[in-house]
Order: C-alpha cells, then structure tokens, then sequence
C-alpha cells in the first residue's frame, strides 16, 4: 500500500476506534436523526412528492457534512486535547493525510444519520421509500461522502493556522444543507444561488443520488441539452462525473493549501506553542 | 523508514549554530498591535554521536524552542541546524524519519484505545515496513514492561506505564537520535529512577539522546555534557564537573527552618557577599540555599536576619551541580 494510503487509512481506523469507545456517538447520530426525520415528514406531510426521500436525503447530507465540517476542524483540536499534536505534526507523515483519515471516517460515520433516518422513517413513520436502484443509489451515496470529506479538508488547513476556524465553518454547516438541494429542490431557491449550488461537489452527488432513487434529475434538462434525449441513461454518470472532477479541484486545492499553510505555521508557532 | 543519515557531513549527531526564534505577537482587542517574543536569541552547541546531552534551564528560558527547531517543528528566525547531518529547514522529512521524540506528562498518547493501536498508528506514520511492524511493537512493548498490558486501554495505565509507553513510541522507527524533553517531569521518585534507567539503556544501545530537564541531580546523573540556557542564550556548555568548577570558590549555606519569610529572602539577596538564594518556602520544612564566597562568615548574618523565624538546622555544604545551576541561571558568573 503506497505510504499516503497507509497513513489515510491508519488515521481513518484510530477515528473509528476512538468513535467505538466513545458512546456519546448516539446522540448525534441516532436521536438527533430521529427528531430531525420526525420535524421533516411532518413538515413536507402535506406536500406531494417524495418527501420521504427528502427527509433521508436532508438527514443524511446533515449528518454527512455536519460530522465532516466538525471533523476536519476537530481533527487538529482533537490532537491539542490527547497533547498528542506535536507526536504527528514531528512524524514524517503529510498532516493531509492524517486528517484525510480523520474526515473520511467522520463522514462515514455521519453516513449512520442517513442508515438511520432510511430505518426510522420506514419502521416508525411507515414512509414508503422505494430505491429504483439500489446498487447506484450506494455507489452516488459513498461517491458523495468522499466529496464532502475533500470539501471538508478545504476547511481544515484553516484549522491549521487559528482554532478561531471553528466560527467561520459552523457559520458554514446549515448553507450547505440548502443550497446542495438536500432538504428541498435546488428550484425553489433564488436564481443566483445556483450558478454557488453547482459549483459544490455534493449538490452533484445529490443529482445523482435522486437519480438512481428514481426521482427527476434537476441538471436534467441541462443534461439534455448537450448528450441528447437519447442518451439520457447518461444522465446519472455525468452528474457522478461532475462531482468527482469538482472534488479532484477540492483535492488539489487542498493540498496546496495543507503546504502553504503548513509551512506558515511552523514559521509563526501557531501549530505546535513553543 | 529509515533513511541512512549523512554521518561525515559533519561528524556530529547535532550542530546548532548562532539558532534564534522569534514571534510575532498580537496586543490589545480594539487598538491591535503587533510585538515581538524573542524565545531564542542564539544557541549554539554540538552534541556526538552516541552522546548524551543535556540542556537544562528554568521554564521560559528557550529549551523547547530549541529543541522544536531541531525536530523540525519550528522553523528558526534565525541561524541553522543540522540533525543526523540533515538540515532542519531543507531536509524536513530526512529529519523526522531518523528521530525519535518523547514528550513528559501522562498527555501525548490516546488514551481511549490499547498500546498496540497508539504504537501501530505511529508506526504507520512513521512507514515502520509492515513486514516488521508487529514484531517490533511486541519486542518494544514486552521490553517496557507492558507486553501483559498491551490489549488494555491506556486510560486504565499508571503514570508510569504512560511514561514508558511514551519511551516505547518513540523508538518505533528505531531512531539514531532521541529527543526526551522533561521525561521525568511530575513523577515519583520510584518511576522516575526507573526511567533514568531506561534513559541510560538507550545510550548503552548506541542511540544519541538529547535530553532537556529541570533536574540538576538528573542532569549531573546522566549527561555527559551540559547546556544551561538562559534567555534564550547557552549561558555554559561543560562537563557536570566542569560546571561545578563555575562555583568552586564558594560554599552553600542551607538552612532548614520555619516561619521564613519572602522579605527575608529579599533581605539575603541584598548582602554583597550572597551569590545566589534559593527558597523553597512551601513546604512545612522550608528550606533555603544561600551560595556565598565567605562560607562561615556568613552565619551571624543568617541568624539576625531570621531572628524571628525557627531554625531547624543550619549546614554548610560543597557545592552541587544545582549551585552551579542556580548562579548561572542567576548570572552571576561572567
């Protein structure tokens, strides 16, 4: 296994570790679900459409992005309360690549809102959710999860510089939920919050998930528009396509900035206090 | 990994020459000004190949600053620093691959899981080759006495065992160089005597220690050279004996009491024929050193100073590396 893969995974299995032994997990990841699935079918009862996916879709981007925006800033915090910070940043690994581990296994584990949300909604409130596709609907679903980790170690090199990061990414955790059309159509939201939607990974990853759920596709007349009516079975790999050109970009980006800001913090003290 | 290091490049396990450090701070909430703490001004020293170096000073004095530049962890202001014959600032990743670094306290380990997965983690930073990975966990392990204890949750360990698995990861990637700051800081006298072995163990093993410390006796102990740093200036670099040759002109009076007072403290620092003063004056027995050139003369002095204070007892003693220490620190020694 190269040594960046190592470390990716070594990180990810300490997080889940750590997440095992600690079952303060519940409450963000089955109880808030749970409210959260019971405020949301209430809401969209009187609405027509598949509001039961909404409300999975809604819990589950929640639990996704909430979890991966807390990780990636929690993934250097978590490493100042062990006094474990200082062992890391000296090894001779890319702090990337730790906190890469860190965040995918946070999403992950958000991941556990959406399973959760799927149970509570089809057992207790007795929502009907019909997946036309099941095997795409798992691939879109774990091909969105390492977009919002990539979006999520964007943020984290901020961690890197100031713990004052914490602020500027909660104010960021409900806009995502919005604007990537997880809670409700992308449509019904102002014009010029679209051109800022689409330039999301996850708002793709979204696209395609409603698309192998069986549910219209909203890029689908932009879809078509180029590829053709007939070719419309496409539509579902273009916006999975999307998605992971968009988190190569995150990727990159954050790689550039891990560097700069790495470098930064070694000069200014701000990483590891003297 | 470990990457071969360049041995005669320099022939010196460490060589720091003229390394200083400074931050950049911010003041002030509405009016924003921006200051300068210098940490380090200029430290220069070079340690051998299977030498073990001590740096001592009091805290603040620039010991951790130093030895975060030389492990990669700060980028110096100023000056430079091979370690292994690797440049600190160039070769960042030849640095960190070939040193091990152990941190003091019971914090710096994850407390939440067992030892094998604090040390496999490490190791997996570190690119420990998987084929050997687990063998020299247990080896490292069974070596620090915590094989039985291995699959135990951290958090259930004594000081001790957290101290010795702090030894145990860093030497996971069988580092030639090892930095041990404070590692016996806030333990008891039974472990720390048990980890001043382990200490020496990894001399006896042919690794180069480095080691920063508040203890004189540790330092006299252990080191074969000695730094004593002091706002962020190598004030002495010697033997222990050679630096206990800074204060053979002079003895220590100490005094074993009660009811002493900080004034009176005060009051001995004042006397022209005082070098140093030492108190310890929160414990029931307090217990203050005053380092003189006169010795007995100095005795009538002590008992009109303290006439309301309670003498216990009164010695007149050699002086000791902490002596030598404590008037350096003090500078009083040109």
């Amino acid at each position: 296994m190269p040594q960046a893969l190592r470390v990716v995974y070594s990180a990810f299995r300490l997080a889940m570790l750590h997440w095992i032994s600690d079952p303060q997990w519940v409450i963000p990841n089955v109880i808030a679900p749970f409210v959260f699935t019971f405020v949301a079918l209430t809401l969209f009862s009187e609405a027509s459409g598949p509001f039961g996916l909404y409300a999975v879709l809604g819990g589950g981007m929640m639990g996704m992005w909430g979890n991966t925006l807390y990780a990636s800033g929690f993934a250097i915090e978590f490493e100042k309360w062990q006094g474990t910070l200082e062992e890391v940043v000296a090894a001779p690994s890319n702090l990337l690549h730790v906190v890469a581990g860190r965040s995918v296994s946070n999403a992950l584990f958000g991941l556990t809102n959406m399973v959760a949300i799927l149970l509570i909604a089809s057992l207790v409130f007795r929502v009907p959710l019909g997946v036309a596709n099941p095997v795409l609907f798992g691939l879109a679903i774990v091909l969105t999860l390492l977009s919002v980790s990539a979006l999520g170690l964007i943020f984290a090199s901020a961690f890197v510089l100031s713990r004052s990061a914490q602020v500027f990414t909660n104010g960021l955790e409900f806009p995502l939920y919005v604007i990537s059309g997880s809670m409700f159509p992308i449509v019904l939201l102002p014009f010029w919050t679209h051109p800022v939607a689409y330039l999301l990974g996850p708002t793709w990853g979204i696209e395609a998930i409603r698309w192998a759920a069986g549910e219209e596709s909203l890029a689908l007349t932009f879809w078509v528009g180029i590829i053709g009516q007939e070719n419309i079975f496409l539509v579902f790999w273009l916006d999975l396509g999307m998605m992971l050109l968009i988190t190569v970009v995150y990727v990159a980006l954050a790689i550039y900035l891990f560097k700069k800001v790495e470098i930064k913090s070694r000069r200014d003290g701000t990483l590891v206090q003297a | 990994m470990t990457t071969q290091p360049s041995q005669a490049s320099s022939g010196k396990a460490i060589v720091a020459e003229h390394l200083g450090k400074v931050f950049k701070v911010t003041k002030g909430t509405l009016r924003r000004r921006k200051t300068q703490v210098v940490a380090v001004k200029d430290v220069s020293f070079e340690v051998d190949y299977g030498e073990l170096f001590g740096l001592v000073g009091p805290n603040g004095a620039g010991k951790t600053t130093t030895i975060k530049m030389l492990t990669t962890m700060l980028i110096p202001s100023s000056g430079r620093a091979t370690v292994l014959g690797f440049d600190v600032e160039k070769d960042v990743t030849k640095v960190r691959q070939n040193i091990g670094i152990v941190l003091g306290g019971e914090r710096g380990l994850y407390t939440r899981v067992n030892a094998i997965d604090n040390m496999r983690y490490f190791a997996d930073l570190y690119g420990v080759p998987t084929s050997i990975r687990d063998k020299r966990i247990k080896e490292l392990l069974e070596s620090m006495g915590l094989w039985e204890r291995a699959h135990d949750r951290v958090e259930t360990y004594s000081k001790g065992m957290k101290q010795r698995l702090h030894l145990a990861r860093g030497l996971i990637n069988d580092p030639q160089l090892v930095f041990l700051d404070e590692p016996t800081i806030g333990l008891d006298p039974e472990i720390a005597k048990e980890t001043r072995n382990m200490v020496r163990e990894l001399v006896e093993k042919g690794k180069t220690v480095l080691l920063t410390t508040h203890y004189m006796f540790e330092a006299d102990e252990l080191c074969k050279r000695v730094g004593i740093i002091r706002n962020g200036e190598i004030v002495a670099l010697d033997t222990p004996s050679g630096l206990k040759k800074y204060v053979m002109d002079t003895s220590v009076v100490e005094i074993e009491g009660f009811g002493i007072t900080d004034k009176e403290v005060a009051q001995f620092k004042e006397l022209s024929e005082v070098l140093a003063v030492s108190a310890d004056l929160s414990e029931n027995k307090q217990v203050l050193k005053i380092q003189t050139a006169k010795g007995s003369e100095i005795i009538a002095e002590v008992h009109t100073i303290l006439k309301n204070s309670r003498i216990y007892d009164l010695k007149i003693k050699e002086p000791t590396l902490e002596d030598a220490y404590l008037r350096l620190v003090e500078g009083s020694v040109k």
